[in-house]
């Protein structure tokens, strides 16, 4: 009989804190008739998109990192809001002002047409892919090696929102 | 100490009350008076310079000292929270690239650090688009037509691309009289049949966004352009104009023609006349020739017999008409002369003699319907025979020429009796007025009608 107190006391609430980011509530979308995505998201997603392609030679797999969050259904709004956060991470891997400028827009625009309550913030797992090392002792190669792979994952990441909304508008005009 | 204390109590209610009527309450609302002194509008002018963004501010009230005001815009901003504007005489702008364009900012005007009023607005609503350049008008003549084209910077732009155009033309001596045209393109067509010929033209453009999503104010008037339209040359075209001239002619022609045949061709058709019964009769009775011995005397056809055309029957029956009448007396000349004819079938030959042939031949007879009339007898009586009233086995010689009708013609005298080819005599000597009266009620009409003629001559 202890035992079986014992299971219930150990065992249900870590099952509880892993189900509750399916319980926690959605994020509405404001923009969901697309103008502000059309006239000014991409805009410059498109922008970033093309510096980055000038710039690097990315592989076609994706990084383990994003594979874990995807636009499901009825998650646009989480996905947005998660990947908007991601991309405040990026700013600085480029030394031009445009390009930062280019990222903030789609990162503060995303999260303004986002009404989100979220219990759970955006952390990536591994820091060390998207975030310049702060070790001045690397090589130079080494260094432009990680701004290559943080640019290819801003690449992916951006088609990933872009994709998003894509679905997102697409949802609206049929209903 | 009471005195002390009122007198600080009052002190201090005064310098409440002098505050307040300064403008300055002490929870921080201010008098509508004040607030409408810096009431201000502004205006967005995006990727003005590359990617940098212009924002103009202005007050509405001109008699505001912006000596102390500031200006400061906080919200959809990238990277900031507040940007303050640069001041340049009564204007203040900022010009950035740290605008959102997404969302609502607030417009803060501060006198001393501190805040007096604001304002929220939309960037992307109070777009203000460059004004519009390089106009230029074309005169196409194959087509009749100006085509109008011009340029605006809008269209290298990534943000506010779609605009919509005011094109406004007038003639230059008509002020005030502008014409308005609507465009979403950069090109325009004016019909030449529209504008005045060989007229000075100007003409203007301003823009303003779409609507679509940003919005906003109109642009500045473009540079004023002027064009003439050409004249109008009169060259028309060949064919048309040989159709013309022809036209032309031809009713000239017409109108000739018609005033020469007016009278003689036209206007009896048109107008018939109505015959004058003198004139018919004049036609009807030419004159005869002088050489032609004629005479209406009733008493030279006693030795005829007349009947009345509507009464022609046969020539058994004229013979018993002859012997119905009574012979008029004769002289002993003419009583011998019977007496001869009686014994001897021939006859002299200085009779006249006029036979159906000959009379056929050489008959002077001729139809009404001519210009001559049946009046004229082809006839040279120089005796008359007596055998003329006969009505014995020779049968009778009558003619009834002189009796015809109407429907003669001058080929052929159709006889009316079948008489037999035989000699026919005229006695003018014999003036028979008795004979008349001795005639039957027929042969009076006739006679009546005849000497009523020869009565009128």
């Amino acid at each position: 009989m202890f035992h079986v107190s014992f299971r219930y006391i150990f065992g249900i609430p870590p099952l509880i804190l892993v189900l509750l980011p399916v319980a926690s509530s959605d994020c509405d979308i404001e923009g969901k008739e697309g103008r502000e995505y059309q006239h000014i998201l991409m805009i410059s997603i498109n922008d970033l998109d093309t510096m980055i392609k000038n710039r690097t030679n990315c592989p076609n797999n994706e990084p383990k990192v994003l594979k874990k969050h995807a636009c499901d259904d009825n998650k646009e709004g989480i996905f947005l809001y998660r990947a908007a956060h991601k991309l405040k991470q990026f700013v600085k891997v480029n030394d031009s002002e445009d390009f930062n400028l280019h990222l903030l827009r789609v990162s503060q625009g995303t999260l303004q047409l986002l009404n989100c309550t979220p219990k759970e913030g955006i952390k990536l797992p591994s820091q060390g892919e998207v975030q310049p090392t702060k070790n001045l002792e690397d090589n130079k190669s080494v260094k432009e090696q990680r701004k290559q792979k943080s640019l290819c994952s801003l690449g992916i990441l951006l088609q990933k929102i872009k994709t998003c909304w894509n679905k997102i508008l697409r949802g609206s005009k049929e209903h | 100490m009471m005195i002390l204390g009122t007198t600080f109590g009052m002190v201090f209610y005064l310098l409440q009350a002098v505050s307040g009527e300064s403008g300055y309450a002490q929870n921080g609302e201010f008098e509508d008076a004040e607030l409408d002194d810096y009431s201000f509008s502004c205006y967005s002018q995006l990727e003005v310079d590359g990617t940098q963004h212009l924002l103009t501010c202005a007050f509405d009230d001109p008699d505001v000292n912006i000596t102390n005001l500031e200006l400061e815009i906080c919200g959809a901003l990238l990277n900031v929270k507040c940007l303050t504007f640069d001041k340049l005489h009564e204007m203040y702008f900022i010009k950035t690239k740290k605008f959102l364009l997404i969302g609502e900012s607030e417009i803060h005007v501060k006198l001393g650090g501190k805040s007096i009023t604001s304002k929220k607005l939309n960037i992307v609503k109070i777009v203000k688009p460059e004004a519009p350049f390089d106009i230029r008008v074309i005169y196409r003549e194959g087509a009749n037509d100006f085509l109008v084209t011009f340029n605006t910077s809008h269209s290298q732009k990534k943000y506010v691309k779609e605009l919509m155009h005011e094109v406004a033309y007038r003639q230059e001596k008509n002020e005030n009289d502008w014409m308005h045209v609507n465009i979403s393109s950069t090109k325009l067509t004016l019909l030449q049949r529209k504008l005045q010929p060989d007229a000075m033209y100007e003409i203007k453009v301003r823009s303003i966004p779409n609507a679509n999503y940003f919005q906003g104010f109109w642009s500045e008037w473009s540079p004023t352009f002027h064009f003439r339209t050409p004249e109008i040359t009169g060259r028309m075209d060949p064919v048309l104009l040989t159709i013309s001239i022809l036209s032309f002619f031809f009713v000239a022609l017409m109108v000739i023609l018609a005033c020469a045949l007016w009278k003689k061709r036209i206007k009896p058709i048109v107008w018939p006349s109505l015959p004058d019964h003198k004139k018919t009769l004049e036609q009807l009775c030419k004159k005869p020739k002088k050489n032609l011995n004629v005479s209406f005397n009733p008493e030279s056809f006693l030795d005829c017999q007349i009947h009345k055309v509507d009464g022609i029957q046969a020539r058994d029956e004229a013979e018993n008409f002859l012997q119905d009448t009574s012979p008029p007396q004769l002289d002993d000349t003419e009583k011998q002369r019977l007496r001869g004819s009686m014994q001897g079938p021939s006859w002299p030959s200085e009779h006249a003699v006029i036979t159906p042939k000959t009379f056929r031949g050489d008959s002077p007879f001729r139809s009404l319907a001519g210009s001559t009339s049946m009046c004229e007898v082809l006839v040279q009586p120089s005796s008359r025979s007596p055998d003329c009233r006969e009505g014995g086995k020779n049968g009778p010689h009558m003619y009834q020429g002189l009796l015809l009708g109407s429907g003669t013609t001058n080929s052929t005298m159709p006889t009316p009796f079948p008489f037999q080819p035989g000699i026919l005599t005229l006695n003018p000597a014999v003036r028979g007025q008795p004979g008349l009266t001795s005639l039957g009620s027929s042969q009076e009409e006739a006679y009546v009608t005849m000497s009523s003629f020869y009565q009128n001559q």
